[in-house]
């Protein structure tokens, strides 16, 4: 076997069982791994009767041929599971060093079903894999527990939940090496209901390769491309990703005050600069990854990792605070508690805007600084009216009256870029897969970066073919797996040559793209089985009725006439459903058959 | 009705390319992907010189009116599209690389920023090579795995998610072609500055 390992990890936690099957090659070449491979089993093994927080779901987590091989950011792995906070299909990916390892145990992926009678961990190491106690463990925070179970990224990775996790905060992550994070949509929740409290890793098995020479080669062109280019090689090793703060301030696409305004006054107080220049110790990297965006940042409460500039949005311009002290804070907390920032500090906007609305009865207003630190623990472990914020902006806003208040998507709240400002970023939000989410293709490198070149972000017309292309090309890089960032320098045509070299398999670069259509048409059937509809691709009508300000003042999502263009061009009927054509073209057809005729 | 924001990218890449000498005075052709439509050049319109009534818009699987004012090339634009996740393509003749394609089947840049950007280019043959559908097939099959092909004789087609992209692999493309044309004038030993170069070939 060259790429994949040829071996899948099976965990019955109801019954403590432990099996291993072999890959079935019959599928891997099409959906490739991480988030493809986990759509696909996903599709098989749960149905729409499935609660998310049920024994019967269960968590997917997947490597891809890239792990672990030296590819630049081949360190990622992936998490599918049906989302507790969506009801979607979802995958949440993450980086660091557990991942590698864990493909180095010589696993692609686990298969975690059931629910253990109290609460376990699984060890995996060269001598055997095995289910211990974990009383002990259950209501450590993260990096406590990280260290009882003997993290060493080196040697000893230690996956595991907070918290948030085991009081199924619907937007609870799973944490691995102590910092990093899958978090979006709460798999950390699904977790939680397992009583599974964390997954230890060992081993040291290379990755075997089809044409290593060729790889080398491929590797050493792409490490060219990431070199010369100045994001990659300045702006995130420099400032981090908060590095976009000021420039996606500056064209009236930051969201602030709830989205209330497409600008923050005040955004340079909370921008990648600032953090360089105020509370960062150093940059840090993943894994094999030359650009090293992480942020090991120091405050007043001690150092910790982040923030990433989502995070500094979310609690920052979100909820109107420009004290960058405080969301370095709320960040190391929602790190060490296991749980999403981005729908962290959405929800808690959400809440002062209804509380500054009358709607609902709180201390929270925007600017609060103050409040942050104490509001993230109330959530984490449902405290007060943080048991409400922990069932995410939708349901807050809702049982307050006002569900329109939350700036979601399919009840994800959306991160740091206003469709308004950007209307492709509007449509990618709409149709994605997961709910309100940036990493399902990356607009922000078509609309402002100029990735690979820059198209007007007012544009309506043709805007559609963007996302899709996107949205294919973000489906493969979370099946490789390998981080987003590396595709800010190296095209997918490297990523074709690379994973030919590895399997053994010609992938062309078209064909490549092709895979992430199949995986994202998959998706989109999931869930269409669910019981989601065209009703569901819309965004907050806020966006949709109330006009941007600072830069993009005057401008509001024109996504009716995307959304038709997007639905055409995709291959689907009027109502999101794909065509049998399109279906057949994807091998997608017996499997379409119980949605598109049942 | 082709936004206007479009129409200005068609006008400025078309021109820079009349400038550039990829092609003569009504040579080569463009187009971009809205979807399941395509706006191309009209035929017989001069790319130095385009009007807003020189963006043809047509199906990318059906015909309808617009296929009789479209480029001669349309067949193959839309077998490019159907095969690749290319949203634009660039066809010029650039005449150095054309000379190139005569005696070679592959080009491979010796400049440092031909060999960054594109490593090598295929050159493809077939028998007739204007607006068939074998050369329409070839083109599209060979454009699965590169960015920018050429047909020997004839021209290059490059693809890219705008048309300044597919410009930029076009123009890059004739750059390199100069320098191994210069090069092999200049009949001197070549000294090799870059690492794994005997890889391009396998590129």
């Amino acid at each position: 076997m060259k790429g994949w390992t040829g071996k899948t990890l099976l965990v019955d936690l109801t019954h403590g069982t432990i099996t291993t099957e072999p890959l079935n090659m019959d599928i891997a070449p099409l959906f490739i791994g991480g988030r493809g491979l986990g759509a696909r089993l996903l599709w098989d093994l749960v149905g729409p009767e499935v609660d998310p927080l049920s024994p019967d779901n269960v968590l997917i987590i997947a490597t891809g041929p890239m792990t672990a091989t030296g590819f630049q950011t081949s360190n990622r792995f992936s998490v599918s599971t049906k989302s507790p906070l969506t009801g979607t299909v979802l995958d949440a990916n993450s980086g660091g060093y557990w991942g590698m390892r864990f493909k180095r145990a010589g696993y692609d992926l686990m298969i975690i079903k059931g629910r253990a009678p109290k609460p376990v961990y699984l060890e995996i190491t060269p001598a055997g894999v095995t289910l211990h106690d974990a009383s002990h463990l259950w209501g450590k925070r993260v990096a406590e527990t990280s260290e009882l179970l003997g993290q060493d990224k080196n040697k000893r990775n230690v996956l595991c939940i907070g918290p948030a996790g085991e009081n199924l905060v619907r937007f609870a992550a799973i944490m691995n090496d102590a910092t990093r994070a899958a978090a979006r949509g709460g798999p950390g929740a699904v977790m939680g209901s397992k009583n599974l409290k964390a997954i230890v890793v060992e081993g040291d098995e290379r990755v075997e390769m089809a044409d290593k020479e060729r790889f080398r080669f491929v590797q050493y062109e792409a490490t060219k491309m990431l070199k010369a280019n100045p994001i990659t090689s300045q702006a995130f090793p420099e400032f981090g990703t908060a590095v976009v703060m000021n420039i996606i301030n500056a064209i009236g696409a930051l969201p602030a005050y709830n989205f209330q305004q497409s600008h923050f006054d005040n955004a340079d107080a909370i921008s990648g600069e600032a953090i360089a220049e105020t509370i960062l110790v150093r940059n840090a990297a993943c894994w094999a990854c030359p650009i090293a965006c992480t942020r090991i940042s120091k405050t007043s409460k001690g150092e910790g990792e982040g923030p990433e500039y989502e995070t500094t949005w979310a609690f920052g311009a979100a909820c109107g605070v420009d004290d960058l002290e405080a969301i370095t804070n709320a960040n190391f907390l929602c790190n060490d508690l296991g749980m999403d920032t981005i729908s962290a500090g959405s929800t808690i906007a959400c809440a002062m805007e209804l509380t500054e609305k009358g709607l609902l009865t709180s201390d929270l207003r925007f600017g609060r600084a103050d409040l942050l630190e104490q509001t993230v623990e109330d959530i984490a472990y449902r405290r007060g009216l943080g048991d409400e914020l922990a069932e995410g902006s939708y349901r807050l806003a809702e049982r307050h009256g006002a569900p329109e208040l939350s700036m979601s998507v399919k009840k994800l709240e959306m991160p740091a870029y206003d469709p308004r400002g950007m209307q492709g970023q509007g449509l990618l939000y709409a149709t994605s897969n997961r709910g309100g989410c940036h990493m399902r293709g990356n607009m922000l490198g078509v609309e402002v970066l100029g990735l690979p070149k820059l198209v007007d972000r007012f544009q309506i017309q043709g805007k559609a073919s963007f996302v899709i292309l996107h949205q294919n090309s973000a489906a493969v890089l979370d099946s490789l797996v390998a981080c987003k960032f590396v595709n800010i320098a190296v095209a997918e045509e490297y990523l074709a040559r690379a994973l030919t070299s590895l399997t053994g398999i010609t992938y062309s670069t078209g064909e490549l793209i092709r895979a992430g259509e199949r995986i994202w048409n998959l998706e989109r059937l999931y869930n269409l089985r669910e019981g989601f509809s065209r009703a569901d691709d819309t965004l907050p009508p806020r966006l949709l009725n109330e006009p941007a300000t600072g830069a993009s003042a005057g401008w509001v999502s024109h996504l009716e006439p995307m959304l038709a263009e997007y639905y055409r061009s995709r291959g689907w009927d009027e109502h999101g459903v794909p065509k049998p054509a399109k279906l057949e073209e994807l091998q997608l057809a017996d499997l379409a058959a119980e949605v598109i005729h049942g | 009705m082709v936004d206007e924001r479009v129409y200005e990218m068609f006008r400025e890449i078309g021109r820079d390319m009349y400038v550039h000498n990829l092609v003569s005075s009504h040579g080569g052709n463009i187009s971009v992907r809205f979807g399941d439509r395509i706006i191309i050049k009209r035929r017989g319109a001069m790319l130095g010189r385009l009007k807003p009534h020189d963006l043809i818009e047509t199906g990318l699987e059906k015909n309808d009116s617009g296929v009789a004012l479209a480029s001669t090339e349309l067949i193959v634009h839309r077998a490019i599209y159907k095969a690749t996740p290319a949203l634009a393509v660039v066809h010029a003749h650039p005449r150095v690389a054309i000379a190139l394609s005569l005696s070679r089947d592959e080009i491979v840049p010796i400049d440092n920023e031909g060999s960054y950007l594109l490593k090598k280019v295929p050159v493809v043959s077939v028998e007739f090579a204007s607006g068939t559908r074998q050369m329409a097939d070839t083109l599209a099959e060979a454009l699965k795995s590169y960015k920018i092909v050429f047909l020997r004789g004839h021209g290059s087609f490059a693809i890219g998610q705008t048309l300044d992209e597919a410009f930029q692999w076009t123009d890059a493309l004739e750059e390199a072609a100069q320098i191994i044309m210069y090069a092999k004038y200049l009949n001197e030993e070549m000294i090799e500055y870059r690492r794994m170069s005997d890889s391009y070939s396998s590129w």
